[in-house]
């Protein structure tokens, strides 16, 4: 749902300091769903996603004040909720196959495409057996298409260093699907 | 190279630096098997309408806590809190024995929202909340004796919805009623 006011982020961030704590309800309604897509696949459920969503906007709200540039809330908001998706996928490794097995399959009832079904369910298990800094790369270029300068800008690191976790990650994929195909 | 890594041109080309027809003629079946590969990615939107209202009903419920805590706390820190209020005079709550409790519900669509509960005899028209902002997030702030209270929030008038953010018990006649224990 787009935002109901056109207010920029910077101003809700510095209302929200100033006691207004009402208006943190329009932050998460602008980027809840933007975000949870990002955590539905590096944790492999909706369920872990929604939950890691609402953990993340409660920690920024805790930390807001530390928030140095309320302009670019949403960038710094990301790392956080990156840093929970990575805790979670370190906690719970063991059932995320499953679980991620079990949102495509419920996927799948709504479309009815057997094949291309089958292979996304694939492929989604197959990122699961990523590294998780592999899956972020693959998962922010493919899923939602940032480019690799915009993915090196939001996690403060180089093209080249992305290119070679994404190479691997290819290669990886590759292997996964061949030896399950 | 292993057979099982993509040939570097490949990766290229799912970087998007290159297209398949600049792919030499022996690499074009790798190169489609591998666009056929990112392509299954699932890119469908995920949608998490009740992310709104449990992140302000967490915050919330924890800065009801919190004011609570000191009365929780008050035998074990009454020489502290004399001491503190020695140094620091402040206004005294009219009544001690009550806490002030504040309910939110998110709803976006609603025309009106009320309380109905044990501590206003289910009136649904005895305890209204007020629309906040413009994110739909509706409250109520109500000074309650501490004991096990349980309520239902109003919607419309019509329809009776057990708080989301707090646990709920059968009410005997089928449906659910939010407990709220201070």
């Amino acid at each position: 749902m787009p935002p109901e006011t056109g207010a920029a982020d910077g101003e809700i961030v510095r209302a929200v300091l100033a006691g207004d704590r009402e208006r943190y309800a329009e932050l998460v309604e602008r980027y809840r769903d933007r975000y949870a897509r990002y955590a539905a696949r590096m944790l492999g459920s909706a369920d872990a996603a929604e939950d890691a969503v609402q953990d993340a906007f409660v920690r920024a709200f805790d930390q807001l004040a530390q928030c140095k540039e309320p302009d670019k809330f949403v960038g710094w908001f990301f790392l956080i909720l990156r840093n929970r998706c990575f805790a979670e996928r370190r906690r719970s490794k063991s059932s995320a196959s499953l679980e991620a097995a079990e949102g495509v399959a419920a996927a799948d009832r709504t479309d009815g495409h057997t094949e291309s079904n089958e292979r996304r369910r694939a492929l989604q298990l197959a990122l699961l057996e990523l590294t998780p800094d592999q899956r972020e790369v693959f998962v922010l270029k493919h899923v939602e298409g940032l480019s690799y300068v915009e993915i090196a800008e939001r996690l403060s690191t180089s093209v080249p260093s992305l290119k070679m976790r994404m190479h691997r990650a290819y290669d990886r994929l590759r292997e996964q699907l061949r030896e399950h195909a | 190279m292993s057979g099982r890594e993509f040939h570097p041109l490949v990766k290229q080309l799912l970087d998007g630096d290159i297209t398949l027809a600049e792919l030499p003629a022996e690499l074009r079946a790798e190169g489609e098997e591998a666009l056929a590969l990112v392509g299954a990615v699932d890119r469908a939107p995920v949608s998490v309408p009740r992310v709104t209202w449990r992140v302000m009903a967490q915050l919330e419920r924890r800065r009801q806590t919190r004011r609570m805590l000191p009365w929780l706390l008050a035998p074990a820190l009454a020489l502290a809190a004399a001491l503190v209020l020695f140094l620091r005079p402040a206004a005294p709550p009219t009544n001690p024995s009550l806490v002030t409790v504040r309910f939110v519900l998110s709803a976006p669509d609603a025309r009106a929202v009320s309380l109905a509960g044990t501590f206003n005899q289910w009136d649904s028209h005895a305890t209204p909340l007020v629309r906040t902002g413009v994110s739909g997030v509706w409250t109520a702030t109500v000074s309650l004796p501490p004991g096990q209270h349980q309520y239902v929030f109003v919607v419309d008038g019509v329809r009776w919805v057990p708080d989301p953010a707090a646990p709920a018990v059968d009410d005997g006649f089928g449906r659910r009623n939010s407990v709220l224990t201070l």
